[in-house]
């Protein structure tokens, strides 16, 4: 049975399932991984494919490296292991061996955020693995919304030459879309929309919150626009700029940073073209701690409450700054 | 002694070829780091007669074809001692011999470190110590993944062998069984901060390498005969990976630089890059005087 909005689904199966599409129609796919095939629920590869796993050990510097290696001579690797690891660990070699040559290297990063961490806490948590990505030139970085818009992100990466960094989960995320939602790399989507006070761009695990705080807002009367911004880099320049036609503010949220991230980007690209009001909500200069998903959300400033009142104080704000 | 390898594109095959052609790599190193006022010759230096027999006889390449899929690759994990390779590949070949003289400069192909974009015939980035030998790996699991036979070669520092990474890389070379895979460790004895000993808990070098379970041998780095029959011997080695750890001068070739550590990164005056040259023209009188180019190299700017 297909999980259905509101239910759990994992985002690492999903990116199982997708390679294993991938490697049976392109023999260059292989999957590099650092001793972690198992919790990234890789086995079924494994067992289709054994020649095409490519398992160096707990070394993810090497992984990275040895990736490089395998993506000069025409291959495509997949690197599927802990986003932290990836980012933090290896970033020397996301950069220089990676994104410097321009190689063909795609990196699938588990634990994405706060909420994704598997209650394993901050060492474990991956909370600027989107603001290191992006800083690489070339980099196309991901933050896909659930397993369905995964499996989707994993094929379409690989439809473009050069290097990628997708945002998994712990393996137990919201299903946000009914199965089957297109997927378009690249490109924001406009999920809901009440109006035209306030925009609000969001990515991964805190689009639900996003979807409630805007029904809250409509009951209080105010219009709001929720926009998926799941591929961060490249920005959709135009897409933005589109959502924000005749709105006051914005407002961002993701589990992340509130620099570097989302909400960097979304500043970087309203500034540049005439700027808006805004405030970003996610993580603010201060390290989170284990906890249950949607707990941490809440204590750390990605409340259902935090979205209204921060989409309120925008709206405000703008009618008396002056409108775009 | 037979040939390695069926190597179509090797010109010059001969030991006493091998050893000149070295000579004149050196000569160019000189020339480059001189007119870049920058670059490391001494690391350079120490790896002159391995670099050499790679590309006028080891190696299987085509300078007329830098990404043919089937050629050898080489991997210089010391990427530092970039000069020597970009003088070996543009003797070959694979760009004027003028360009080396735009080395470090604006719009140059070629870096202060490898860039594989930049330049034909380099087949990895390279620079930042301890990659080499998990990038060759890559490269050789490639190889087999693809039904290709080429062999990859890495060249290593000493020092280098302090970056983690390194050893990283040499448990995927053994799991994976990599024969095709063949380490050269450039032992010259110093790094940027003094000798090896002074600055690291590194040695001894070659029980390390043998306890991580691959092929060792320990030779001459400057004998070109050792090098050869050293190569040989690993390349008939299917099942593991093979590390040569190379007992090297740095800045050997030249006497007045030889084992001097002050070479590592250092400039020659006008003075010093004469008496150097003058040495290795006494030594082989056909070493061709790559500051002749520079007239055209700059009028190309």
């Amino acid at each position: 049975m297909k999980a259905q909005v509101g239910d759990y689904a994992s985002t690492r199966v999903a990116v199982t399932e997708a390679l294993l599409e991938l490697a049976a129609e392109d023999e260059r796919v292989v999957l590099v991984c650092a001793d972690s095939l198992g919790v990234m629920k890789g086995q079924p590869f494994r067992e289709r494919f054994p020649e095409r796993v490519i398992d160096v050990g707990i070394a993810e510097q090497n992984a990275v490296a040895c990736a490089s290696g395998l993506a000069s001579a025409g291959l495509i690797p997949y690197v599927v292991t802990y986003g932290v690891f990836i980012t933090m660990r290896a970033c020397e070699q996301v950069r220089s061996f990676v994104g410097y040559p321009g190689l063909n290297v795609k990196l699938v990063g588990a634990n994405g955020g706060m909420a994704a961490g598997e209650r394993e806490g901050v060492t474990h948590q991956a909370l600027e693995d989107v603001g290191i990505t992006r800083m690489v030139p070339g980099m196309t970085v991901v933050v896909p919304a659930d397993a369905g818009q995964v499996r989707q992100a994993v094929a379409a990466v690989a439809g473009v030459p050069g290097p990628s960094y997708i945002r998994i989960g712990s393996g137990r995320d919201p299903v946000v879309y009914p199965d089957g939602e297109p997927f378009t790399l690249g490109k924001v989507k406009v999920m809901r929309s009440s109006g035209d006070d306030v925009t609000i761009f969001g990515n991964g695990v805190v689009l639900p919150r996003i979807l409630r705080a805007a029904d809250i807002l409509e009951g209080d009367g105010i219009g709001a626009r929720v926009v998926e911004v799941h591929t961060v880099k490249p920005l959709d320049v135009d897409g933005v700029l589109g959502a924000m036609a005749g709105v006051n503010g914005a407002v961002t949220v993701e589990d992340h940073w509130i620099n570097g991230g989302l909400g960097s980007a979304i500043a970087e690209c309203l500034c540049e073209h005439g700027g808006a009001p805004m405030t970003r909500l996610g993580l603010k200069d201060k390290f989170p701690e284990s906890g249950d998903p949607d707990p941490l959300l809440d204590k750390y400033g990605m409340s259902v409450s935090d979205i209204v009142n921060a989409a309120k104080r925008i709206s405000a704000k703008g009618a008396t700054i002056g409108r775009r | 002694m037979e040939p390695i390898r069926t190597t179509e594109n090797a010109v010059g095959p001969s030991a006493d070829e091998i050893r000149r052609f070295a000579m004149q790599l050196r000569r160019d190193v000189l020339a480059m780091v001189h007119f870049a006022g920058d670059g490391h010759i001494g690391t350079s230096f120490s790896i002159g007669e391995v670099v050499a027999a790679l590309y006028l006889k080891i190696m299987r390449i085509d300078p007329t074809r830098p990404r043919w899929e089937d050629r050898d690759r080489l991997v210089l994990s010391k990427g530092h001692s970039c000069p020597m390779v970009y003088a070996a590949l543009a003797r070959r070949g694979f760009f004027p011999v003028s360009e080396l003289l735009r080395l470090r400069k604006i719009d140059s192909m070629l870096q202060g470190h490898p860039d594989t974009v930049k330049t034909p015939g380099i087949d990895s980035t390279a620079g930042p110590l301890g990659h080499g030998i998990s990038i060759g790996s890559g490269m050789a699991i490639a190889a087999r993944l693809t039904g290709r036979d080429y062999y990859v070669y890495v060249i290593t520092g000493d020092g280098e062998l302090e970056e983690g990474l390194i050893w990283e890389g040499m448990m995927t070379a053994v799991k994976y069984g990599l024969g095709r895979l063949i380490v050269y460790i450039d032992n010259n004895g110093l790094q940027s901060g003094g000798t090896i000993e002074q600055v690291s808990g590194l040695a001894p070098i070659y029980p390390k390498l043998q306890a991580f379970g691959w092929h060792c041998q320990e030779i001459d780095g400057h004998d070109v005969d050792a090098i050869i029959q050293a190569t040989r011997y690993a390349e008939a080695v299917t099942n593991k990976p093979s590390c040569i750890l190379m007992h090297t001068v740095k800045a050997g070739g030249v006497p007045f630089m030889a084992g001097d550590n002050s070479w590592h990164k250092r400039v020659p005056t006008r003075d010093e890059f004469e008496r150097a040259v003058a040495s290795l023209d006494e030594m082989d009188g056909r070493l061709e005087k790559l500051e002749e180019h520079l007239e055209g190299a700059e009028a190309k700017r």
